[in-house]
């Protein structure tokens, strides 16, 4: 529901943010007491001294609220919620533990027992519950079908940043268009900012040429993107429509926290083929539910490994299940930071680190980062500063397009993805027969990315 | 709320006061890379309010309108970032600790047996306050009245070598009125999303019901 973004910023409440920090472990402490079917009873406040083996949901935190830098299986505490144990926190043993990855913030159900009230030996650590995936009717499915007259949907995935570091060189971005005009011609493009970059260093250090091919130069950051970008994003083919979400480093949207209201698209003057959709959304195209995140799992988790088995697995696929059992795009808590270190200008003193940006996020909303509806997208879009990858993770369709420009100014990447017309004849999709008869998408099955350079 | 309608209405409160603790506008000459302090329309030894805009005095460049503005705005955001990133205090002087962690009872403090409160370290209200200081840098009627907070003091190293005269300001702050006005824009872009001005608001309501 985009109305519950138009929330006023910069207004953080300290309870009511350890109000929705206390009600993701209750969540999850539902959902894994229906999921292993166990009883109130089998649940124990694992911070309390006992020699019986229990149950226990909480959240891993470090062993002290002074930790910086890298943690290690030693380092851990679990977080119990208000109700379950006070909101004390009690150190974990992992040495019973042989294989398993663990991150700040990660919401875990655990069996052991605290024998000396000193740490909870961990015996085992329960698989949390992957969420249902979508279906639709058969009704729905015709509907779609014959919407796509029995065509593949074809959708280009674009993020930005759309400049380099070091020019405003926007040539890159007026090829893509005419590539999407000409070439590609798909249905959808979905574009994430950042489109001008806050952080982008020209900017930061006042470094802005003079445009010669404008007649009236720019004044503001405002301005610079209605007239250097917005022309070129006009451009678009009106037939294609094309979605925008924003980063919480954009100049174009004054909402710079993470959840994060949509641009406005009537202020941006943007045309009518566009849409404006908030960070994070899920959405349907025709069956498809597309779940888009434009905060950076994938560079800011900071798992905690322990054994061999998992660590050799690729870390992309166990970011992406993290994310899917957590049932949130960004479960990493607190979010990433970002600074430079800057000799002080004081000559005693060392150097000083000063604050660029981070994942901002906006703690007394995250409900709104949530999985919509309790299951997962078909296809979750994730754009990261690593190598951009598509991969299919739990039957969900995983895409990191890569950026569009590199920060040195080399060309980057953009995802096309091709997912076949819905059809019920080919048996690709799953037929569940309850009290009504529903049909599983299986996109992972029907569609193909590709990861283009620019 | 009783304790709360004796404090004075904010907007009673100088803005020597009130900025105290506000962050000094840093700026980047886009052709020298000197870096300097911006006060507004006063002496510097570092630049000068010049009849056509913002002149670095170590290489004579005068600042494109957007070359100032882009970098309030990124310093505006940059401090919106800092004060997301939640750095939290406690409030017990023997405790000292600070920490990104939110206990689920918010005003706890994690270190064991502390029974002071914590808080957020930058607070929406020091936020507010630093956009209304940059704002007050960009007002023309408080430049012409010289009643900007000082960004020098006698015995610094940077202190002014020469003086502005008073008429000096008034022409210059007049000759700048358009480049003021748009930076204005950039700030008020983010007072008006921001949740702070609307808490003053209802304070003031209530205050008056009561
Ligand atoms: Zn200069
Ligand atoms: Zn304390």
């Amino acid at each position: 529901d985009p109305s519950k973004y138009k929330f006023r910023i910069m207004r953080q409440n300290l309870v009511e943010s350890s109000e929705v920090l206390n009600e993701q472990i209750e969540i999850f402490t539902k959902l894994v007491q229906a999921h292993l079917k166990l009883t109130d009873s089998d649940f124990g406040d694992p911070t309390i001294q006992s020699q019986n083996v229990i149950y226990a949901v909480g959240r891993i935190v470090p062993d002290s609220p002074s930790a910086e830098g890298f943690l290690n299986e030693q380092s851990l505490s679990l977080e119990t919620s208000r109700l379950n144990g006070i909101g004390r926190r009690i150190r974990l043993k992992l040495d019973n533990i042989s294989d398993t990855s663990l991150f700040v913030g990660q919401i875990v159900a655990l069996k052991g027992s605290n024998a000396n009230g000193e740490a909870f030996l961990v015996e085992d650590i329960l698989d949390m519950p992957y969420p249902d995936a979508p279906v639709s009717t058969e009704e729905d499915i015709n509907l779609y079908k014959n919407s796509l007259k029995g065509e593949s949907a074809k959708i280009v995935v674009t993020a930005g940043p759309y400049f380099p570091d070091n020019s405003l060189d926007i040539s890159y971005l007026s090829d893509f268009v005419e590539r999407v005009n000409n070439e590609s011609k798909p249905h959808i493009v979905i574009m994430y900012g950042p489109f001008i970059d806050v952080t982008n260093s020209m900017i930061m250090e006042g470094r802005i040429p003079t445009f010669p091919h404008l007649k009236v130069q720019p004044r503001t950051l405002d301005e610079l993107f209605t007239r250097l970008v917005l022309p070129i994003l006009k451009n678009i083919n009106p037939k294609i429509q094309v979605i925008l979400i924003p980063s919480t480093r954009d100049v174009s949207s004054n909402h710079s926290s993470y959840p994060q209201d949509s641009f406005d698209r009537k202020g941006l003057q943007l045309p009518k083929n566009f849409k404006c959709f908030t960070n994070p959304s899920t959405f349907q195209l025709n069956e498809t539910f597309f779940g888009c995140s434009n905060a950076d799992i994938f560079k800011d988790m900071k798992e905690i490994l322990k054994g061999g088995d998992i660590s050799m697995r690729n870390r992309f696929d166990r970011i992406a299940e993290h994310m899917l059992q957590q049932r949130r795009f960004y479960p990493v808590f607190p979010g990433s930071l970002r600074s430079i270190t800057v000799p002080a200008k004081n000559e005693n003193s060392k150097k000083i680190h000063k604050h660029i940006s981070g994942v901002d996020l906006e703690v007394s909303y995250l409900g709104l980062t949530e999985f919509v509806g309790n299951f997962a997208p078909d296809v979750i879009m994730v754009p990261s500063d690593m190598s951009p990858f598509a991969r299919v993770v739990k039957n969900v369709v995983f895409i990191n397009p890569g950026k569009f420009v590199k920060a040195r100014g080399a060309r980057g990447t953009h995802a096309q993805i091709s997912i076949c017309c819905p059809n019920l004849e080919d048996r690709k999709l799953t037929k569940l027969e309850n009290d009504e008869v529903l049909y599983l998408h299986n996109v992972w099955k029907r569609s193909r990315v590709d990861i283009v350079g620019n | 709320h009783g304790s709360n309608s004796l404090q004075p209405l904010e907007t009673t409160i100088s803005d020597m006061e009130r900025f105290k603790d506000s962050s000094n506008l840093e700026l980047h000459c886009p052709n020298c890379s000197q870096q300097f302090v911006f006060g507004g329309v006063i002496a510097s030894n570092f630049y000068q309010m010049c009849y056509n805009g913002l002149q670095c005095k170590k290489c004579e460049h005068i600042f494109t309108p957007i070359q100032l503005s882009c970098q309030l705005e990124s310093i505006i955001r940059a401090h919106i970032s800092l004060y997301y990133a939640g750095w939290l205090v406690c409030d017990d002087m023997t405790c000292g600790n600070v920490t990104r962690q939110i206990s689920v009872f918010g005003k706890r403090c994690l270190n064991e047996g502390c029974t002071g409160v914590m808080r957020y370290r930058y607070s929406d209200k020091q936020l507010y306050n630093q956009l209304l200081y940059f704002e007050s840098l960009f007002d023309c009627a408080k430049n012409k009245k010289q009643e900007l907070k000082a960004v020098y003091y006698e015995g610094d190293k940077d202190y002014p070598k020469e003086k502005l005269s008073e008429s000096s300001v008034m022409v210059l702050t007049e000759q700048n009125r358009e480049l003021f006005e748009i930076n204005r824009a950039v700030i008020e872009k983010y007072l008006s999303n921001c949740g702070r001005r609307y808490v003053d608001m209802g304070g003031i309501f209530d205050f008056m019901t009561n």
